[in-house]
């Protein structure tokens, strides 16, 4: 069984992901700089007729909720990472840290750098939980 | 780096830079060529009343210029960029030509960024955020060493919030840059020497930065041999527009050096010194700078070695990690001959604040690429103790 990327049942077992990850809450334990949304930006190649954004509501090394929501929404959140599709699939898969690539100019980032830069150990285990989710990756379909 | 299978990079250097004594008289033709037809001039008080500077450059754009904003400070301010934006709009203006060091070039990118997106600059924080043009600047430094002319950077200090603000953006690396000598004669020998030594410090840490490529490492080389050769001359002979010139092409090649490559360790501690105790950006930099190197050169040595190379030391039989260290001597030698700081002590950080500020320097940008890992505020406090 794998969730397609991105779609609210990968949202929800990636929420699992992360609540059974004792080093996220233990790396994100002082975070209370608000949610978090991932955009992943359109791509009609494959199949992806808009951005599509992930709102991680996280607080405290908890994740309250994952919610798939629209790009306006998603740009509600104090902090707001965007990126092609295939930019996103490299990070997924750890080819790609995403605070390097926040300063490679491979990701974009609204927000304050100075504090994703503070919780790289908590951003790296929000990777590795994504890793756990069995993911179908839609230009692999 | 050789070219490994691995090796991937991006370099997006847009500025035109026009170099040459006399070269502001150049200045019309670049806003003709940058579309700009009202410009406007963003520098700070004490140039337009102690110096002659802006008048030169309010003559050479004769008719056309728009205006006059000097309310920039040494570190740039919201207020300070929201409220020359708003001076920019009154005069009509259509471009920006910041006159000055790195807070007036910073503080016009941020006015570009005002006025062509609206609102204020608290709204636009983060990286690779812009997507459109943004309003047209030429910068004309008169310090040799921000390399701001050439860079995406910009730090902003929201003084209400108490905070730092962060700006990365390909859009606002300005359009031109002139780069006469003539206008840095006058730069007392301590700013040109701590400024001077920005700029080595934006080429050591490129040269040995994690996100290093062929290009930035190009250009750090080179910018390091013109250092090392020009600073003590155009620190000793102010009046030297030969060694004026090579510091301001060093500063702007170090500079294009770090604008794809990022810096590391030294910058990460001396924007908190900077910040807490309103150091000096070059004083402080050049104060970290060998404790760095030193702390460095068991995993850098092979880069410090060609470092020394440029440096021209003698380093013949010496292993990689001697070679490092050696190197790191030659700068500290070189902070005496300039007659900097050699001590965070002689800058009045007080030692007791030694342990906040490594707390601090974990989340600053620049860490992430230091060329050994240093995220961690154990480690950088072993070399804040060594610089105190
Ligand atoms: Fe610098």
């Amino acid at each position: 069984m794998s969730f397609t990327f991105p779609s609210a049942e990968w949202a929800t077992d990636y929420k699992r992901k992360l609540d059974e990850n004792p080093a996220y809450r233990e790396a994100a334990a002082a975070w209370t700089f608000g949610p978090i949304a991932l955009v992943i930006k359109g791509d009609a190649a494959i199949g992806l007729a808009e951005d599509v954004g992930l709102f991680l509501d996280i607080d405290r090394g908890v994740c309250r909720d994952i919610k798939v929501v629209s790009r306006s929404d998603a740009d509600k959140a104090p902090f707001c990472i965007a990126g092609e599709y295939s930019r996103w699939k490299s990070v997924i898969r750890k080819e790609l840290d995403p605070i390097k690539a926040m300063m490679q100019k491979k990701l974009e980032l609204k927000g304050q750098m100075t504090t994703i830069v503070k919780y790289v150990n908590a951003s790296r285990e929000l990777v590795e939980s994504a890793t756990r989710v069995p993911t179908q990756f839609l230009d692999e379909k | 780096m050789s070219c490994a299978n691995d090796l991937s990079f991006s370099v997006y250097q847009p500025t035109r830079l026009v170099f040459g004594d006399g070269a502001v008289g150049e200045l019309v033709s670049e806003c003709k060529r940058h579309h700009i037809e009202r410009p406007v001039i963003v520098t700070d008080k004490i140039l337009r009343t102690k110096t002659d500077l802006v008048s030169r450059v309010e003559k050479s754009l004769g008719a056309r210029l728009g205006g006059v904003y000097d309310g920039v400070i040494p570190d740039t301010g919201v207020e300070v960029i929201d409220d020359g934006a708003t001076f920019v709009k009154k005069c009509g203006g259509d471009g920006l030509i910041s006159l000055g060091g790195g807070s007036a070039i910073d503080t016009a990118k941020g006015m570009a960024i005002v006025l062509t997106e609206g609102g204020s600059i608290r709204d636009h924080q983060g990286a690779s955020r812009l997507i459109r043009k943004q309003t047209p600047h030429i910068a004309i430094p008169t310090t040799a060493g921000t390399g701001s002319e050439v860079t995406l950077y910009i730090v902003v200090k929201d003084h209400a919030a108490h905070e730092k603000m962060n700006f990365m953006e390909d859009r606002i690396i300005p359009d031109g840059a002139i780069l006469d000598p003539a206008l840095t004669v006058g730069m007392p020998a301590l700013l040109t020497a701590a400024t001077g030594m920005d700029a080595l410090t934006h080429a050591i840490e490129a040269y040995t930065s994690l996100n290093r490529n062929p290009v930035s490492d190009a250009n750090a080389l080179h910018a390091i041999r013109l250092v090392v050769e020009f600073l003590p001359r155009a620190v000793e002979h102010g009046d030297d527009k030969i060694a004026r010139g090579q510091m301001l092409l060093a500063a702007s090649i170090a500079g294009m050096a770090f604008n794809s490559s990022g810096v590391g360790m030294v910058h990460a501690m001396a924007h908190v010194i900077g910040a807490r105790y309103g150091v000096h950006h070059g004083t402080a930099n050049a104060i970290c700078l060998p404790h760095v190197m030193r702390f460095c050169s068991d995993e850098l040595g092979a880069r410090y070695r060609d470092i020394a190379d440029a440096m021209k030391l003698p380093i013949a039989g010496l292993g990689d990690e001697a070679t490092g260290q050696r190197a790191a001597d030659a700068v500290a030698e070189l902070l005496k001959k300039l007659k900097l700081p050699l001590r965070l002590r002689d800058v009045a950080v007080p030692e007791a604040e030694l342990e906040a500020c490594a707390e601090a320097s974990t989340s600053d940008g620049a860490i992430v690429f230091n060329g050994k890992f240093a995220t961690d505020k154990d480690l950088l406090l072993g070399v804040y103790r060594n610089a105190y």
